[in-house]
């Protein structure tokens, strides 16, 4: 399993976990899907995308956004990618839609065929069992409009992860919190920062905090 | 130098409006063409509120300073409602000597401009023209002039009511709905959904700077442009054959173009001069009819010249549409009679044209000579050449080649046998129509078009470069172009579809080729550009008429519980998620917009119907 958890940032932030996913991925010339959370105001978001990869020599792109309806022509692309990325947004939203459109199952059969899941704050967190930690922390949290009520997510992993962290009193609390309950591990991931999965070994990218049974711990790249 | 404030300083800081003070009824026009207009005095309409203020624009216009922030205060609501808070005093009122407090009376006169109507009763325009608009003024900073007008601010002597029924209509008479001189809410917020968005994508459209409303959902919607007259304010003095007026609107017009650096360099020589404005006016119109036809706007141009600006922009969008398809049978009820379709929009923006070459030569000759007589004249045929330039020009661009290569890719022999080739094929699907036939719609009837071609110029790039090239299928293609007009009866590929889908894709990458040789650069990499760009000029969600009619409802439902600025801020969001233009630079989403209820609907909204019409 090939998965890579971005905590957020831009293109100069990622330069680290961008350089660790290439690295991973068997083509060197690999075919990567854009995913948005959302098909609004993301237009000018994949022509970033595009841009960033372009670096390192990646020319072929899909864009699908999943909250319109889509043709079969371009999943069947996508599902036949190497990477396929999971964008930032509101989390409930996007769950709402991949859902909807049976793709939680067809992303899954896509980790498990060798294909490289990656994702950014929202899309990140949908790699993981629940989206949680989207209603965290109180006051920056992403709004719940669809009234989304079942939270499961992917589930590729036995930890949960928590994107755009702050090292700072007020998320403790709320992180610290909900971590006393959880069976596995919370992951606490700035931006910039991330984690890159492949196969047993887990790599944690810049500065990376866990939480845990109420306890938080950091963790050093 | 300009310095630049700190927030808090800009917070804190107390500005100036005596820009209003422009807007008090004045209009060089009035002494520059002195029979073109009515003349009203204008009394303070009370009870008003600002519902909308275009701070964008009045930053452009200068008519606020540049570090204006997006903010109402009590001074700015209080200057807005006064200077635009406005009705006649109209003929009505003069004959019932109907009493007004002395201290509402505003000093100056406003006027109502005189122009041609198809649908007045009067076919040469003696008396037709603004029938519930008047002009508040010319408003000139940073070296622009801009026209601004009012619509709603009470009935004139110019609407065809008064010229049906014989009488002057009292403002607000419940009696007759349009005659009556007020306009709805709705209406000007609509338009300024709608102009704002056009305007974003480059299009040349009168612009809303304020909506006020009063009770019973009646407003007044202020607009402003830098040029306001439309041909038909010229067309009502050539109908009349009234030399000295058409001279004087032509010279006017002139001047203004040139003081706003529209135009350069117009000859001195006074036929030269007129000719100059000829070869101006046939250029903008066959560029705004080859756009309108390919963004799939339907403007009504007709004979008149109304409904559209001097430079083929739009005004008046109470007949305007944004197709989400080539829904080219689609026409409007406008009760007597139905509208052009898209398709015929040309041929009635040529006829336009047509009238400024008869216009041109009675103000060269002085003798007005039959229309007909200049069917074959030198400005039709470079009409025609301008036409066909900037359709070929639109497609291009739409496949997503940069603004940069396009002159290149036109003035190039081989490429225009290519493009040429491709327009023909993209021709051929864009103008499929459903087996359905004609059927009725809400305003007026349609025939649905049934294939999609932004989704396929969307997802062609990304799949022939994800394939090396390989073609997609003939069932592929299909696929991905059907729109949900499209019933299986509509879908079969039969050999001459077979053909065109081959040739679609065999001319698009021989265009794409043959670019590519010219500039040095890689097929694969010249498809990753066009898939950058063309996702943003081919995006999925494209506002269409039917979504902007219900999104406006949407709003004025959710209104009471929302503030005018929250209003601003959500037009301003939904214009920027509309904007197509690639080359823009990226917009942030405003923080604090009420983005979960109102814009989240409205996107759905768009999605909904980005079809339609």
């Amino acid at each position: 399993m090939k998965l890579v958890f971005y905590g957020g940032g831009d293109n100069q932030d990622n330069k680290i976990l961008d350089q660790t996913l290439i690295s991973i991925s068997p083509s060197k010339k690999p075919k990567i899907a854009f995913i948005p959370s959302c098909s609004h105001f993301v237009d000018h978001e994949f022509v970033d995308f595009i841009k960033k990869y372009k670096r390192f020599n990646i020319s072929k792109f899909l864009y699908f956004p999943v909250d319109v309806p889509f043709d079969s022509v371009m999943l069947r692309a996508v599902m036949n990618c190497d990477i396929i990325h999971l964008a930032g947004g509101n989390t409930f939203y996007f769950l709402k839609h991949l859902r909807k459109n049976g793709l939680i199952e067809m992303l899954r059969k896509f980790v498990a065929r060798g294909g490289i899941l990656t994702g950014l704050s929202a899309g990140a967190i949908l790699m993981t069992p629940s989206i949680h930690t989207a209603s965290l922390p109180d006051f920056d949290r992403d709004e719940n409009h669809d009234n989304v009520k079942k939270l499961n997510s992917l589930g590729l992993v036995n930890f949960e992860f928590f994107p755009h962290y702050i090292n700072s009193a007020r998320y403790d609390r709320e992180l610290l919190r909900y971590s006393m309950d959880l069976p596995y591990p919370l992951y606490a991931s700035p931006d910039g920062s991330g984690i890159v999965l492949h196969g047993r070994i887990i790599t944690f990218v810049g500065k990376n905090f866990c939480f845990y049974k109420g306890k938080k711990m950091s963790i050093k790249s | 130098m300009q310095v630049k404030l700190k927030k808090t300083e800009v917070r804190n800081k107390e500005f100036s409006y005596h820009g209003f003070e422009q807007l008090d009824g004045d209009h060089s026009f009035k002494k520059a063409v002195p029979g073109a207009y009515v003349e009203y005095q204008v009394r303070k309409r009370h009870g008003g509120k600002v519902v909308y203020f275009n701070f964008e624009l009045a930053r452009e216009m200068g008519l606020i300073e540049s570090s204006h922030p997006d903010k109402f205060s009590k001074k700015l609501e209080s200057v807005i409602l006064d200077t635009f808070g406005i009705v006649i005093i109209n003929e009505y009122d003069l004959i019932h000597k109907t009493k007004f407090a002395k201290e509402d009376i505003k000093p100056k006169k406003y006027m109502a401009t005189r122009y041609l109507q198809l649908q007045h009763p009067c076919p040469t325009g003696k008396t037709s023209g603004d029938g519930r608009s008047i002009w508040n003024g010319e408003f000139a900073a940073h070296g622009k002039v801009w026209d601004v007008t009012s619509c709603g601010t009470g009935a004139t002597c110019l609407s065809p009511a008064t010229h049906k029924y014989k009488k002057f209509f009292k403002t607000g008479d419940p009696t007759i709905s349009y005659g009556c001189g007020y306009s709805e809410t709705d209406e000007g917020l609509s338009t300024a959904i709608f102009s704002d968005i056009l305007h974003k994508n480059q299009h040349s459209t009168e612009r809303v700077l304020a909506i006020l409303e009063f009770e019973k959902n009646i407003g007044i919607t202020v607009r402003a442009h830098p040029c306001l007259l439309r041909p038909s304010h010229f067309f009502n003095h050539l109908k009349q054959g009234n030399l000295e007026a058409l001279e004087q609107i032509t010279d006017y017009f002139i001047e203004r173009m040139k003081k706003n650096k529209s135009w350069k360099n117009v000859p001195t020589n006074r036929t030269k001069k007129y000719d100059y404005f000829l070869e101006k006016v046939s250029h903008d119109f066959a560029k705004a009819a080859a756009k309108y036809e390919d963004d799939y706007i339907f403007c009504w141009f007709d004979w008149d010249g109304d409904n559209t600006l001097m430079n083929g922009g739009i005004i008046d969008y109470g007949s305007i549409r944004q197709f989400g398809m080539f829904h080219h049978e689609y026409r409007y009820d406008d009760v007597e009679r139905y509208s052009t379709s898209i398709k015929e929009q040309k041929q009635k923006s040529k006829y336009i044209v047509q009238t400024f070459v008869q216009l041109v030569d009675f103000l060269k000759t002085g003798q007005k000579k039959n229309i007909t007589s200049f069917k074959s004249h030198a400005a039709l045929n470079e009409y025609e050449k301008t036409f066909e330039y900037y359709k070929n020009y639109n497609l291009i661009y739409k496949i997503g080649f940069a603004p940069s290569k396009i002159e290149g890719i036109l003035s190039n022999k081989k490429n225009m046998h290519l493009v040429s080739k491709f327009r023909s094929a993209f021709t051929y699907f864009e103008r499929a129509k459903s087996q359905r036939g004609i059927y009725k719609v809400a305003d007026g009837i349609t025939w649905d078009a049934i294939f999609c071609m932004r989704d396929i110029l969307r997802e062609l790039p990304q799949l022939l470069l994800l394939r090396n090239q390989e073609y997609l299928s003939a069932e592929e293609f299909i696929e991905i172009i059907r729109s949900s007009y499209a019933k299986k009866n509509d879908l079969k590929i039969a050999k001459e579809r077979k053909i065109k889908i081959q040739q679609f894709q065999k001319y698009y990458l021989l265009l794409l080729k043959a670019v590519g040789r010219s500039c040095n650069t890689k097929v694969d990499k010249m498809l990753l550009e066009i898939t950058m760009r063309s996702s943003i000029i081919n995006k999925y969600e494209r506002v269409t008429g039917d979504s902007i009619t219900i999104i406006t409802d949407k709003i004025l439902h959710t209104r009471p519980s929302l503030q005018n600025i929250e209003i601003y801020e959500i037009l301003q969001e939904f214009g920027s998620s509309q904007n197509l233009n690639p080359d823009k630079t990226k917009s942030k989403p405003r923080n604090g917009v009420k983005r979960s209820s109102v814009l989240y609907g409205m996107f759905k909204i768009v999605n909904d119907y980005r079809e339609g019409i």
